[in-house]
């Protein structure tokens, strides 16, 4: 039995005015990582905000955990975590209290929400600067305490908006970890909606392509890469030389990226003609990477077919 | 490696009710407001008035004892007043309903209405922990995105508000009826001044409600914390001016400023004027006196502009909540 879906959205729209933020978006999302993509002012961020029911929806239906958006909102965010893109917070108060004070919101009692605040500031890494006032945190420690607050209540769901927007990329690395361990570990589904390919590609299994407000593309990491077949990078520690030539005599096109890596195209859904000539040349290749720019040629196809569609 | 087990864990417990949600929010709104300092010292400035005013009831409560030491000490004070004491004294006991119901109601309509000063100046420090901050910082999408909606929120800051004022002036008010009349000499004080605490439990919890709608409105007028408290402050002090110049020229004017307005329905509430008249009439001695007050001032007493004040302050309270709705939004 398939595990119940935990988005479904049909026909949704939003507008603004004359602008269509969301033009009919139909969706059956089932648990797992999820990565919202596309271009600024897509209809990400939008989306996110009418299945949390931070924005009124203009028409269709939309359903969070099996719930009716429209009519049950707050049960609804009884379950669903949230990190806004923006910085937000209580001025004034105190970082661990603040975590205290978003779990009361969220009907747990003071104590176990105090406890549980203390437990998830561990959990995302913030040390003493937990008594410290939001006001005097760094980036790093607001987007630490943002994904704090939106997990602190136990979701089945947590909507994460640019979760690594404006951190070095040390901790981007980290938060990324964080988020991927929620679903992989802890099994809390994850949508993080990013217009950062290499973050999603990172730690996401489901892939939803978003441009003008509609849905291009809905499908697996795994499935969209298997489409993009025919394509390898080779990290060697020497004899690169050899495998161009070797290449080129097989006609495969091969060439030097900047990172030292060798990209060839092999043209085969698998990688065994690739294996038995690195085999022939006995060369031992420190790893392959399969498909490795399938999310970004995939994304930036849904796009030109999006803009050249009417 | 961490010296403690820094996993995720899950939770099973119960939640909370709304009403518990919605507690949270004026707890941690009261708790912002008694943070400040100033709000601090006012409320214990409040506080300290009570007690004064407990003074005075117990010392009116004296005069109903014959053997009182109040009695004693102003008749060791002047002999020739002893006449007037033991007259004035006989008088009271005689007619203790009437003498312990209008002497407390027009002292705590005086109190209340002098107290009700501080508690706007305190509403006017505390705007900023209302709306104005959560405005200013986005936080109205972090309670957006939590298990409340947005009539929660405002219910929850509303409760904060009529908590300050509960804080500086109603409690103030209640505890003093309560102890003064505890140390009356008679139990019988708490049933004569049954109406008094009717009177000041109907002109707190309007004020409350019209207050709380008021601030909240000007706390959503803008993200600076000046300009909120600002627009509060020169609302106040305006009306406070214009009033009396608005009575010589167009009276209607005095309904701009929501003090005046409030006032008028604490006299209409506590009706001091019949209490005057009673004095008047039947108090000896001490009645010929108070005729002395002038027609106008009796004129002030006996007829609030009461249409007038439920007007203006509907006018007010419907611009606060049409800016409430229109500014707090989680976008």
């Amino acid at each position: 039995m398939p595990p119940p879906l935990v988005i479904e959205t049909q026909a949704l729209r939003k507008h603004f005015g004359s602008q269509h933020a969301l033009d009919g978006v139909d969706l059956r999302v089932a648990p797992g990582a999820i990565g919202l993509l596309g271009p600024n002012g897509a209809g990400k961020s939008t989306l996110m905000k009418c299945l949390l029911q931070l924005q009124p929806i203009t028409s269709g239906s939309a359903k969070l955990l099996g719930r009716e958006v429209g009519t049950e909102g707050r049960e609804i965010r009884k379950r669903v975590g949230y990190t806004p893109e923006l910085d937000c917070h209580i001025p004034g108060m105190v970082g661990c209290e603040y975590v205290t004070y978003c779990a009361q919101l969220c009907g747990l009692p003071f104590q176990t929400a105090r406890q549980r605040a203390h437990e998830m500031l561990d959990f995302v890494g913030m040390g003493q600067e937990r008594y410290r006032k939001i006001d005097t945190y760094s980036t790093g420690m607001k987007q630490r305490l943002k994904l704090a607050q939106a997990i602190v209540h136990d979701p089945e769901i947590v909507f994460l908006d640019e979760p690594t927007n404006g951190l070095d990329p040390k901790g981007q690395a980290q938060i990324l970890e964080l988020v991927h361990s929620l679903w992989k570990t802890y099994g809390i589904t994850v949508v993080v909606s990013s217009h950062l390919l290499h973050d999603v590609d990172r730690i996401c299994e489901q892939i939803i392509i978003v441009a003008r407000g509609k849905v291009l593309v809905h499908d697996s990491l795994q499935n969209l890469k298997a489409r993009k077949r025919g394509a390898a990078e080779v990290v060697l520690a020497d004899r690169h030389e050899e495998l161009r030539s070797a290449c080129s005599r097989q006609s495969w096109p091969c060439e030097m990226l900047p990172n030292g890596h060798l990209r060839v195209e092999h043209n085969a859904d698998s990688l065994n003609p690739l294996l038995e000539l690195l085999h022939s040349l006995q060369l031992a290749p420190l790893e392959i990477i399969p498909s490795p720019n399938a999310l970004e040629e995939t994304f930036l196809q849904a796009l030109d077919l999006s803009n050249a569609a009417p | 490696m961490p010296l403690h087990d820094s996993s995720y864990k899950h939770w099973e417990g119960a939640h909370l009710g709304l009403w518990r949600r919605r507690l949270a929010i004026t707890s941690n709104g009261l708790n912002a407001c008694l943070e400040n300092k100033a709000i601090r010292n006012l409320s214990v400035v409040c506080w300290t008035t009570s007690l004064l005013l407990v003074g005075i009831l117990f010392a009116i409560g004296q005069l109903l004892v014959p053997d009182s030491i109040i009695i004693q000490w102003v008749e060791n004070l002047n002999p020739q007043l002893q006449a007037f004491a033991t007259m004035l004294t006989s008088w009271l006991a005689q007619n203790p309903g009437l003498s312990v119901r209008a002497v407390q109601n027009v002292l705590f309509y005086y109190y209340s209405v002098y107290l009700l000063r501080l508690t706007i100046f305190a509403l006017g420090m505390a705007l900023p922990f209302l709306i104005t901050r959560d405005l200013a910082s986005n936080a109205i999408i972090i309670y957006s995105s939590k298990a409340v909606s947005r009539g929660d929120y405002l219910l929850g800051k509303f409760a904060t508000a009529c908590g300050l004022i509960f804080l500086t002036w109603l409690g103030p008010i209640l505890a003093a009826w309560v102890v003064g009349n505890l140390l009356a000499p008679d139990w019988s004080f708490f049933w004569h001044s049954r109406t008094v605490l009717l009177h000041i439990l109907l002109h707190g919890l309007a004020t409350a409600t019209i207050l709380s709608v008021l601030a909240l409105g000007v706390s959503a007028i803008s993200q600076k914390e000046k300009t909120t408290t600002g627009t509060w402050f020169v609302w106040w002090i305006l009306g406070g001016v214009v009033t009396p110049i608005a009575l010589q020229t167009k009276p209607w004017l005095q309904h701009l400023g929501f003090n005046y307005n409030v006032d008028q329905i604490a006299l209409a509430i506590f009706r001091i004027g019949d209490d005057l008249r009673t004095a008047q009439d039947e108090l000896p001695v001490l009645g010929d006196m108070l005729r002395t007050v002038s027609a106008s001032t009796m004129q002030q007493l006996n007829s609030p502009a009461i249409t007038g004040a439920i007007v203006g302050l509907l006018v007010a309270m419907s611009a606060a909540i049409v800016i409430i709705s229109k500014k707090v939004k989680p976008e």
